[in-house]
């Protein structure tokens, strides 16, 4: 046990740290053009994005030709702490980054992965991930789009929903019901569908942020036809890429929240001394619980990852989403109250801006609280985590 | 950042359970809460094997770990309700006497740790504002002490103490045998928990017992304090999270067997929940003990920061654990056979001590919203 990382993993991220230093887009060049969804790229970002992927610091723990130089489990880490330290994206896609492309090269053939995940990864094209229904949400496996295998092809007919970006994806990896009469897990297959085949509708939809943000997607398949090659994974076997698609989510997924509490804590902070609230006995209280928050999730974090570099299970990981959602919606509210009158406008940035992220990090308090749901609902919402974790860490029966 | 047990570490956490499962049954405890057994036995196997001496230095006859090493401990033995001076002589004599006195090379402090590893038992009273300590008019550089401190832990029965007491205008720490203070035991809700009033009226301190102003190492005694007390707040923190552990243990074992309804009412999702934040409650709380103990022993400018966070979580845990702990157990959690009361005892009854929940949130709150802290000091060597 000791505090800091060992001397091969600094001047790993020592290396990176210069390389950024050097190769970063300028903050004018980023101010040019925004981002409008989580799989629409500027030009510069696709720029950044390939020049990531070309020199192995895309994904660093994937082989070298896939935009990493198989970096270990601990460089992996620092490498996205260092990113999220200095608040930068290295995809605007990030569904096609951290989910779609680790499932296309897990479960892909060969041809696969040059054919999609190689592109999608260097930024050559961007993908959304078709997963829930409006049917199936927390019940994935209980989805309905169904695909016929008719030759060399498939037929899909159905509809997806919350289909974040697939209004600016070029493709879909999409999840369907190959076999209706097996039981419900065993009869899914997984399938790459462009999105510009003939009887695929995108209908893009606001969140509860704004009319204008616009990023889920209502997806609608008549007749839509797929090659036979696009499907990812064995025939009825998509349950297993999907859970592998969400793995590869979850692993890190805590460095998210961690990364919101400082952000919280630093800005939410300055505000609170600004207004001279920094010495009110009510205000101490819930700070000082959002710090302990923020401490003890980052703790958990490396723990988990200290446990996976051992190859020792983990089970702190299944807390990591909870908690730290939890706490960081717990924290969002108490700040939007802590402002008054002030918190009503929706407009009021509660950050400068970070040219090279997400515009949620200088969102108003408001919106931060609006946003802090997508950590308890997406993903698996808190009601389905706790079932998860009593029975498959304390062992309750189900 | 190696956040993780070594093996050598857990390896100790295997060892202590499995000793203080089989020598600190719930039947011990309640034979201490009725006043028939005196926890003397389980003392004793505590020093024969070393475990009084965790963090006191090698060269001092110590075993010469670290706060880590005496967080795991000190969790194992919250676990069950531990009723001797064990927390007492470790996190809170130990610390007081080894930062006041040992920052240099003192023979004073090796002599005061020499009768912790003969066996002693020492308390320690950290409110200087109740203790005043004057110079004594006779005997060249002895002190007087007068005042009271109230709600020391083993105050009664160690054999000695270490007083943080004010010297008008600043603090010192003085070491006396318990049998020079007039101590009265305080009930308390947890019977196994010894705590005490001591009456020092015109108590007599020798020179070379006495550690004022500065310590060798240039710190002052009051930083001294400070860091002691922080040692003894994680310590006590441990405790509760241990016996938070083992309340958990208890309600998962029922909530498996408790058949209504036809079916185990562990799966039944109200329940589940509520043994899920549990769970979470407590893997927090571990999780800042284990940082407080390695800030501590890495000598991290955080380690303030950490104890106070160490302190609230477990505050946090205990509240939560008890409310869902007693509730999950229906009408069979609301009885005296039930073990399940042994342990909400010893959990809820470190909240007041050292500092509540509550006011160590708004420590660890003050120490944000002041600043990052300031550069780390050079580890100590062990």
């Amino acid at each position: 046990m000791r505090l800091s990382f060992d001397e091969q993993t600094e001047a790993f991220r020592a290396e990176f740290s210069a390389w950024l230093d050097e190769n970063a887009p300028d903050e004018a060049t980023a101010l040019s053009e925004r981002s409008r969804s989580t799989a629409h790229l500027p030009a510069w970002a696709r720029d950044w994005q390939r020049k990531l992927f070309d020199a192995g610091w895309l994904v660093p723990g994937n082989p070298p030709g896939f935009g990493g130089r198989s970096a270990s489990l601990i460089e992996v880490f620092v490498h996205q702490e260092e990113l999220g330290r200095r608040k930068i994206y290295p995809s605007y896609n990030p569904q096609g980054l951290s989910i779609i492309g680790p499932s296309l090269l897990v479960f892909g053939t060969d041809e696969q992965k040059q054919r999609w995940a190689v592109p999608l990864l260097r930024g050559d094209l961007t993908a959304a991930l078709g997963m829930s229904e409006p049917d199936a949400g927390s019940d994935l496996a209980g989805l309905r789009t169904r695909a016929v295998l008719d030759g060399d092809r498939f037929v899909v007919d159905g509809q997806k929903v919350w289909t974040s970006g697939a209004h600016d994806a070029d493709f879909i990896l999409a999840f369907v019901r190959t076999d209706p009469d097996a039981p419900k897990h065993k009869g899914l297959s997984c399938l790459v569908i462009p999105t510009d085949s003939p009887g695929l509708t995108r209908r893009p939809f606001g969140s509860i942020v704004g009319p204008d943000d616009l990023d889920f997607n209502e997806v609608f398949f008549d007749g839509v036809e797929v090659p036979a090659d696009n499907m990812i994974g064995g025939l009825n076997e998509g349950w297993k890429v999907a859970n592998g698609s969400l793995g590869h989510e979850r692993a890190m997924l805590w460095l998210g929240f961690a990364e919101r509490f400082d952000d919280l804590i630093a800005h939410g902070g300055a505000e609170l001394v600004a207004r001279g609230m920094d010495d009110d006995a009510l205000v101490l209280d819930w700070f000082g619980n959002v710090v302990v928050d923020a401490h003890a999730l980052r703790l958990l974090g490396y723990r988990t990852l200290a446990k996976a570099r051992r190859g020792v299970e983990a089970t702190e990981q299944s807390i990591l989403k909870l908690f730290g959602s939890e706490g960081n919606q717990a924290a969002a509210l108490h700040m939007l109250d802590a402002l008054g009158p002030d918190g009503l406008d929706p407009d009021r940035a509660s950050a400068p801006l970070n040219p090279l992220h997400s515009e949620w990090l200088t969102a108003s308090w408001w919106d931060r609280y609006l946003r802090s749901f997508a950590g308890t609902i997406a993903g698996g919402t808190s009601q389905i985590q706790r079932n998860i974790i009593a029975e498959r860490v304390l062992g309750l029966p189900r | 950042m190696d956040f993780e047990l070594d093996e050598e570490q857990l390896e100790l956490q295997r060892v202590v359970r499995d000793i203080a499962e089989r020598e600190c049954p719930p039947a011990l405890v309640r034979a201490v809460v009725a006043g028939d057994d005196d926890g003397s036995a389980l003392w004793k196997t505590f020093v024969e094997l070393d475990w009084p001496t965790l963090t006191v230095p090698v060269g001092d006859g110590g075993m010469g770990m670290t706060a880590v090493e005496l967080v795991i401990v000190l969790e194992e033995l919250g676990r069950v309700a531990d009723p001797t001076p064990f927390l007492a002589t470790t996190s809170q004599y130990v610390p007081l006497v080894r930062e006041s006195a040992s920052a240099g090379d003192s023979d004073q402090c090796r002599g005061l740790l020499a009768a912790v590893c003969a066996g002693g038992t020492g308390a320690a009273a950290f409110a200087a504002d109740s203790l005043r300590a004057r110079r004594s008019d006779g005997d060249g550089d002895g002190w007087v002490l007068d005042g009271t401190a109230s709600h020391v832990l083993d105050g009664d029965r160690a054999d000695s103490l270490a007083l943080v007491a004010s010297t008008g205008d600043a603090v010192g720490v003085f070491v006396v045998p318990g049998s020079a203070v007039a101590a009265s035991r305080q009930t308390a809700f947890d019977g196994s928990l010894h705590l005490a009033e001591l009456r020092c009226d015109g108590v007599r301190v020798p020179g070379d017992r006495a550690f004022v102003d500065v310590g060798p190492d240039g710190r002052t005694i009051a930083a001294a304090v400070e860091e002691a007390r922080d040692e003894a707040t994680a310590g006590l923190a441990a405790v509760m999270v241990g016996a938070c552990q083992r309340v958990l243990e208890l309600v998962l074992d029922h909530v498996r067997e408790r058949r209504q309804f036809g079916v185990p009412i562990g799966s039944f999702q109200a329940v589940k929940h509520m043994a899920v934040d549990m769970y979470v409650a407590i893997e927090r709380a571990r999780a800042l003990c284990h940082f407080a103990g390695l800030a501590s022993a890495e000598g991290d400018s955080r380690r303030i920061l950490a104890a106070s966070m160490a302190k609230a979580a477990a505050g946090d845990c205990q509240r939560l654990v008890a409310q869902h702990g007693i509730q999950l157990f229906g009408g069979l959690g609301f009885t005296w056979e039930n073990d399940l009361q042994i342990y909400v005892r010893r959990a809820k009854a470190g909240e007041p001590l050292l500092g509540t929940s509550a006011s160590h949130r708004a420590r660890a709150a003050r120490t944000v919203l002041a600043g990052p802290p300031a550069p780390q000091r050079p580890a100590e060597a062990n």
